[in-house]
């Protein structure tokens, strides 16, 4: 047999193109395949390849014909590791597929849920989130559906936020099936009761619990009443499945976080800091409704726009410095400080989902708000503050028109500060305007 | 403190408890190689802990000759700890398995055993190596065993090497495919490591292979990945294995 279950270093593997690359050493090793450092004969280049444990398939060639399909219409985004080459196939042998090698600086999802690695800033954590969110938009966009989404797919800068999605070999065109159900606890749960196969929307319910767990660590449906010693399937099924309920359910407490140390911690100091629209999010992703009727899961464009809410919300507490999401239009705790802005700027709804930026110091407009693009790293504006008084800072292109209470209008050019007065228009143009809400 | 400042969560855990003949027969190199198997196998169990979020393996080893005798005490231990604390087993004395049996079912036990954990515990790993005949009343011990809900859901997996009974073995596991033979050193060192490190991953991390057909028959995935990966290696009966 020329090629083995296992590749040993130095072996030479041959591409469909006829191209060879040798083996340099192991990258890591998953239930279904060994991922391999390689190197093209050449041009020297590196790549990783994945090296299939060939008999776990049922019908290797219809796989392998499925990664080709895969390679052909390319990657949704440049968040997606995606294959690139297919090794040649031989009958009755195993085989694999080329792709790039995930960069220095980026740590699998898993170490941030064993706590090995920590977000480096708010920001950081909140632009994962966006990016995951905006990676599945463009998966599910072409047509595609990821079918195993879990913690171990995603790597992620702690420092900037950017996310790399691996692991993509199962993911199939709408209306097809990989064979693989998926990883207990992030499977739909009309998945584990054997109702459904995965689609674009047991996809959506996995997203929720990832969402949840890169803010919070801890399970969304892992509180009191899954507290059993025995985990076996059979349980499993049940908390995932036939009877799962959210810890924080509005409704029903019988599965609350258990307030032991080491269990249910992160989730429980977590909840404290969400701003109501983010529990709204979180409560209405695993509602019984949702869990039990699949029913009123929130798309990627929702989770977009909450969490643009919640990305302009990062403000520093007053009285203790540390990073806060501010409410818009209530009053937000941080410990025993309790803060509340003067107002918010008040855009118009997005796919029903509010837009608003609390006025407070060093709150920050990206494009996205001012030109309606999904554009969330590049600045528009900052709100600045003086004693007794609030402006907003142009850091856009634009100029920005606005509209006073007493009819008059003033224009504000890119590097110019608005002093933000109550029940002004901002018109950013792109027929983008806000108005200025006073608490 | 701050959002950020996560504090570490406890994971469910993945119990894998090793069994592990260190009768008078097994002096010398057999003994060498499981040693270093153990060794080498410790590494790559603290890997496997570093990227799953799920559950955390936990480290039992028992080896049993004129008793029973728990090397990692009367807890559990992480392969970070284990590995730390390594010493190399002696073989020396009879074949006591009834007694390693009788005592693993104590231990397969939430009240007074290993399997209390505020976190709930997986199906653990139950691996068996021996190399000859039982010399005490082996049957008495397995069947208090075959009783432990635990022992039931287990992945269950043996080893026999030269002059072991394997029918005893395969009692054990109850599969045919999760029981190998090796009357080489060599191969015994490769087969611990081999057979440790697949079982160890299957039951950590579930299965997500196709066909995943037979819940709770940890046994059953572990035997499937052992012929998905172990190509070269046959079962000690290849006869019945259905190769
Ligand atoms: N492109 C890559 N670059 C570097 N390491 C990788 C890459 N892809 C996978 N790995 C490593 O290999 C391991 C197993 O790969 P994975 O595809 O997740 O396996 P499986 O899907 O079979 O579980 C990963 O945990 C990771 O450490
Ligand atoms: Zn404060």
């Amino acid at each position: 047999m020329a090629n083995s279950v296992r590749l040993q270093k130095f072996q030479q593997v041959e591409l469909a193109d006829g191209r060879t690359v040798t083996v340099v050493d192991k990258l890591g090793e998953g239930g279904q395949g060994v991922v391999y450092r390689v190197k093209f004969d050449d041009t020297g280049e590196e790549k990783a390849l994945k090296w299939y444990f060939v008999s776990y398939f049922k019908e290797p060639r219809k796989f392998y014909a499925h990664l080709e399909d895969n390679i052909q219409v390319g990657a949704p985004s440049a968040a997606f590791i995606w294959p690139k080459q297919l090794t040649k196939w031989i009958d009755g042998e195993s085989f694999g597929y080329i792709m790039d090698i995930i960069p220095n600086g980026y740590e699998s999802f898993s170490k941030f849920l064993n706590v090995i690695v920590k977000f480096k800033s708010v920001k950081a954590m909140v632009n994962a989130a966006l990016n995951i969110v905006a990676a599945f938009k463009a998966l599910h966009n072409k047509g595609y559906n990821y079918q195993d989404l879990n913690d171990g797919n995603f790597s992620i800068d702690p420092a900037t936020g950017k996310v790399l999605i691996c692991d993509n070999d199962n993911v199939v065109g709408h209306g097809q099936q990989s064979g693989i159900s998926g990883k207990a606890r992030y499977m739909a749960p009309e998945v584990v009761r054997g109702e459904k196969q995965p689609d674009k929307n047991t996809d959506r319910y996995s997203l929720a619990v990832i969402l949840f767990r890169l803010f919070a660590v801890d399970h969304p449906l892992e509180g009191k009443r899954t507290n059993v010693p025995a985990l076996t399937d059979k349980y499993d099924k049940r908390f995932f499945g036939t009877q799962p309920l959210f810890i924080f359910d509005k409704n029903d407490s019988s599965n609350a976080p258990v307030p032991v140390p080491g269990l249910h911690q992160n989730a429980v100091t977590m909840w404290k800091y969400f701003p109501s629209f983010v529990k709204e999010a979180f409560q209405q992703s695993f509602s019984q409704d949702s869990l039990i009727n699949i029913k009123g899961r929130l798309l990627e464009q929702d989770w977009f726009n909450i969490l643009m809410r919640l990305k302009s919300s990062i403000v520093k507490c007053p009285q203790c410095g540390e990073e806060i999401f501010l409410e818009s239009d209530r009053e937000t705790i941080c410990k025993s400080h309790k803060i509340k802005p003067v107002g918010y700027l008040n855009f118009t709804r997005r796919s029903n989902q509010a837009v608003t930026v609390p006025i407070f110091k060093d709150a920050v407009l990206y494009d996205y708000h001012v030109s309606g693009s999904e554009d969330f790293e590049t600045v528009a504006a900052v709100i600045l503050e003086k004693p007794g008084k609030f402006g907003l800072e142009n850091k856009s292109s634009n100029t920005w028109f606005i509209t006073l209470p007493n009819g008059k209008s003033v224009t504000k050019k890119p590097g110019e500060v608005l002093g933000l007065g109550v029940d002004s228009k901002i018109d950013f143009g792109n027929n983008i305007v806000a108005t200025v809400v006073a608490n | 403190m701050g959002m950020l400042d996560k504090v570490e969560t406890m994971r469910r855990m993945c119990p894998v408890i090793f069994l592990l003949d260190t009768s008078g027969s097994m002096n010398g190199a057999p003994i060498g190689a499981v040693n270093s198997a153990i060794e080498g196998v410790l590494p790559e169990l603290i890997a496997m802990n570093s990227g799953n979020s799920d559950n955390e393996i936990k480290v039992g080893i028992m080896s049993f000759d004129y008793g029973a005798n728990w090397i990692t005490g009367d807890e559990l231990v992480s392969p970070e700890d284990l590995k730390a604390s390594w010493k190399d087993l002696d073989a020396a004395g009879l074949t006591k398995m009834g007694e390693a049996f009788h005592d693993l079912n104590k231990k397969l036990s939430v009240s007074h055993g290993f399997m209390n954990r505020a976190s709930g515990s997986v199906a653990p790993v139950l691996f068996l190596l021996s190399d000859g005949e039982p010399t005490d009343d082996y049957q008495a011990g397995l069947n208090e065993l075959k009783n432990n809900n635990w022992y039931k859901v287990a992945a269950k997996v043996a080893i026999g090497y030269g002059d072991s009974n394997d029918d005893v073995l395969r009692e054990f596991t109850g599969n045919v495919e999760t029981v190998l033979h090796t009357n080489n050193p060599e191969d015994l060192r490769k087969m611990i490591r081999f057979v440790a490190i697949t079982s160890s991953r299957v039951a950590s991390t579930g299965s997500n292979a196709p066909d995943n057909s037979n819940p709770d028959d940890n046994t059953v995935k572990v035997s499937k990945a052992i012929q998905a990966q172990g190509g070269a290696l046959a079962p000690a009966d290849a006869s019945d294995g259905g190769w």
